[in-house]
């Protein structure tokens, strides 16, 4: 399949996202052709997402442009795309759970009879057509509710087929199918390919490039990094391009030091659903990365082991002690605390000032008589601003008066005054400046050198790297590998964290 | 159903049965308790079965089941309207009054509830649509206003029955094939408006908003328009079923229809449909609206103190409600487990 010469089906040019100071995307430019299957790949942050957002009109793009077709579009919203034949299929499908099959690939643009009433009839009827034409056979008259993932993004790619389709996006549509299921959908885009629709595919599985994709894009740190034939890269080197900045300065490297007794012991952790068996251990005086994938199930991990949603099956034992976990509030006691990732919504109160923040989980322990010592809250605040360098006016200050950075010193601050053993951080330093995200780094540094156990959750390589003394790895829900920080290159965490487990199941 | 996993479930064969019962078949459920209820009176106190009883049964049951119907159509769009029964109290005194002083005017008096309905719910909708006020304290505020507005333009005066031109009086007793005449219209308003949200455009999309509402973006449905539109629809038929209130009970009072909201609430979710929005028909409301009714009857028969009404009502709404998150989460977690094992397999 050869890209023809002709005016491409998709052009994006120069595009340029920027929200506040943050660029999303810079100068992004490339084309998509007629019949083509188009690759686009890199790390989580590279600025898929938004691209994809940008094709859709469901963003506006700071600078630059999209042409289709030649000419220059500009979709107000995703109606207006569809109505251009631009369609998007996402992860995670956006249809009407209670409506049946063909109302939903209806819905929007539904036919009608002489009186005004729903044509039925030919609801099903084109639903039928539609999704003959991908070869599936779902009943029309299914509820959305009683579907499997696949069939939502099957019913998806139906409903854009009944507008005349010029591109179809999907957006890593095979992260929750089987194997099985996933050869089928590949089997509906080489089909829709072959019939000259072009397709945009976003995916984190690279070794289904060689499987679907005509041409990769590479995208790192929201610039262009490549456009090539998927046929002359291996993965390997795709791998490289996508992590391929160089180290940043700031990671100086941890130096070596004994880590203490065992603090934290998680065996065989299971929850349905979202991750499966996994066992490690964290020692005093220790940091401790965890690296995958969004979605993984890293998250979904450490709130287990936090008492947010009980695992199903598994053993925790902190200092030894075998404990079930059934509330924050209980693993808070037994010295666990945890930082989640939305730290704005989960890990700090906005409308409320940092004395207040930094006192509220300890305030037991303020209590005199029932009373709450306020006095004695100021201190603790006040010495925790002055020990994590929290750049405010003042105490009584609102935290959603502070900067990210500043904001996650003050969540930090929280959790430690409640004098931890062990200190479970879910992206510490997402959304951070970069002066902000080198004092977090010192500070957990620190932490750890005063005997704390930390785990360092993040999808920023070059931080886990950079901090930890121990590597997790976790693809899919598992623990696929444990590696020593010292000895390993961004490249091989990448290569397991990309690890698919068809390729244990099913390859060679 | 887990077992299904290893396979492809793109068949269209292997389907849940929990999410197709939860979703499908909850009117027949509503259905099956209300006989299963008629059952239980019938052994207890045999006349509960007597032609004349159920027909007073039904008769109670008319007005409640088109408010039922109002309730249900703003909850189909996953919002809620507490103000029903000021909205109620609100069109029925002013008619009323109206009536009162224009006695000439015929049968087109029942235009004047319905335009007044009419505009309390587009304000409702406004503050809720286009506001963004939540639903809840929205209507709440607005029952107040509604409630207080009738107050002050009454000053406590009650409209009595003798006030009335005489075909008001006349009209609760009006039978068509020796069927109530607000019987028959209960039935006819509640089967239109269920044709309606069956079989029309904007029918299907007032389930599709409530269904999922991020979605209804991407659908190019204009979300704001249906949910003021259901807000509307539903107080039109408030204000119907306000003047026929007041018709039946002749003498219209300050606090007519007070705690209605919380009965159409509960006959709206005894009848199957969704807090959550996206599912549920009128006619199970309706259902629920007998049902309700049914109650009531019984416990006279079992000489049990009516005060125990407003606690069935609430134990009502509650277990109703509780069973329906159940069940919505049951779903959901199968749909997940299911997922997942089709994940896992090789």
């Amino acid at each position: 399949m050869t890209p023809t010469d002709r005016v491409p089906v998709l052009r994006i040019a120069s595009i340029t996202k920027t929200f506040g100071a943050v660029n999303a995307l810079s100068d992004v430019s490339f084309s998509v052709a007629r019949g083509e299957v188009h690759a686009l790949v890199g790390e989580n942050g590279a600025g898929k997402s938004t691209l994809v957002k940008i094709v859709t009109g469901v963003l506006e793009p700071s600078s630059g442009h999209i042409e289709l077709d030649g000419e220059p579009t500009g979709f107000g919203t995703p109606v207006d795309a569809r109505r251009a034949g631009v369609a998007a299929v996402y992860q995670d499908p956006k249809l009407f759970p209670h409506l049946d099959v063909a109302e939903n690939i209806s819905m929007g643009a539904t036919p009608v009879t002489a009186l005004g009433v729903v044509d039925r009839k030919a609801v099903v009827a084109r639903a039928r057509e539609s999704l003959a034409r991908i070869g599936v056979a779902i009943d029309p008259h299914a509820l959305i509710a009683e579907l499997s993932v696949a069939e939502l993004q099957f019913v998806e790619i139906a409903r854009a087929l009944v507008a005349d389709l010029k591109l179809l996006i999907l957006d890593e549509p095979t992260s929750s199918l089987t194997p099985a299921e996933a050869e089928k959908l590949f089997r509906i885009v080489r089909d829709l390919r072959d019939h000259g629709t072009a397709i945009l595919f976003i995916t984190h599985r690279l070794e289904e490039l060689t499987l679907i994709a005509d041409t990769v894009t590479i995208l790192r740190d929201g610039r262009h990094v490549a456009t090539r034939p998927a046929a002359e890269m291996s993965r390997t080197e795709i791998v490289r391009m996508m992590v391929g900045r160089p180290l940043e300065g700031m990671f100086a490297g941890r130096a070596k030091r004994t880590p203490g007794q065992e603090v934290l012991r998680v065996e065989g952790l299971t929850r349905e659903g979202a991750f499966s068996n996994v066992s490690f251990a964290l020692r005093a005086g220790e940091i401790v990365g965890m690296a995958g994938l969004v979605g993984s199930g890293r998250s979904e991990i450490a709130q287990a082991c936090f008492g947010l949603s009980p695992p199903t099956a598994g053993r925790i034992a902190i200092d030894g002690v075998p404990v079930t976990p059934r509330s924050p509030k209980q693993m808070l006691a037994l010295g666990l605390a945890y930082l989640p990732e939305d730290r704005d919504g989960l890990g700090l109160i906005m409308s409320a000032p940092i004395v207040d923040n930094v006192t509220l989980p300890i305030l037991d322990r303020l209590a005199k008589l029932g009373f709450i010592d306020e006095a004695a809250g100021r201190t603790i605040a006040s010495e925790a601003v002055e020990t994590y360098h929290v750049r405010t006016t003042g105490i009584d200050q609102l935290v959603s008066d502070l900067s990210g950075g500043n904001r996650q010193k003050v969540a930090f601050a929280r959790w430690l005054s409640t004098r931890p053993k062990v200190l479970i951080l879910d992206e510490p330093t997402h959304g951070v400046d970069i002066g902000s995200k080198a004092q977090i780094h010192g500070i957990i540094a620190q932490l750890a050198d005063e005997g704390l156990a930390v785990l360092v959750i993040s999808s920023d390589l070059p931080e886990v790297l950079g901090v930890s003394d121990r590597i997790l790895v976790i693809a899919e829900g598992e623990l696929v590998a444990e590696m020593d920080a010292g000895s390993v290159d961004q490249e091989t965490v990448m290569m397991a964290a990309t690890r698919n487990t068809r390729d244990s199941a099913h390859a060679h | 159903m887990l077992t299904e996993g290893g396979e492809a479930p793109t068949d269209g064969e292997a389907r849940t049965a929990l999410g197709q019962f939860a979703l499908r078949f909850r009117v027949s459920g509503v259905a099956a308790f209300l006989l299963l209820l008629g059952v239980a009176f019938t052994l207890l106190r045999p006349q509960f079965i007597a032609p004349g009883n159920l027909s007073a049964i039904i008769s109670n049951a008319a007005i409640l089941a088109i408010v039922a119907a109002a309730q249900a159509v703003v909850l189909i769009t996953r919002n809620l309207d507490v103000s029903v029964g000021s909205i109620m109290g609100f069109s029925a005194y002013l008619t009323a009054d109206f009536a009162a002083r224009h006695p000439h005017v015929g049968p087109a008096l029942v235009l004047m509830p319905l335009t007044i309905g009419g505009a309390l719910g587009a304000l409702n909708g406004v503050l809720v649509a286009y506001g963004r006020v939540s639903p809840l304290i929205a209507t709440l505020g607005t029952m107040s206003v509604y409630r207080g507005l009738t107050y002050v333009y009454a000053r406590g005066q009650e409209i009595t029955a003798s006030r009335l031109p005489a075909w008001m009086n006349a009209l609760p007793e009006v039978r068509i094939a020796g069927v109530r005449l607000l019987v028959v219209i209960a039935i006819i308003v509640v089967c239109l408006l269920a044709a309606f949200l069956r079989f029309y455009p904007l029918g299907r999309r007032m389930y599709a908003v409530g269904s999922n509402v991020s979605a209804s973006a991407f659908f190019g449905l204009r979300t704001q328009r249906v949910v003021l539109f259901a807000y509307i629809l539903g107080a039109v038929l408030c204000g119907l079923a306000g003047f026929l209130y007041a018709v039946r009970v002749g003498t219209v009072t300050v606090v007519l229809a007070s705690g209605w909201e919380l009965t159409s609430l509960a006959a709206a979710v005894i009848g199957g449909v969704s807090v959550a929005g996206g599912s549920g028909n009128v006619i199970g409301a309706a259902l629920g609206a007998v049902v309700l009714a049914t109650i009531d009857n019984g416990l006279v028969l079992l000489g049990i103190p009516e005060f125990w009404r407003m606690f069935i009502q609430g134990a009502a709404i509650v277990l109703a409600a509780t069973a329906d998150m159940i069940i919505a989460g049951q779903v959901r977690n199968a749909l997940r487990a299911r997922r997942r094992i089709a994940r896992a397999a090789p």
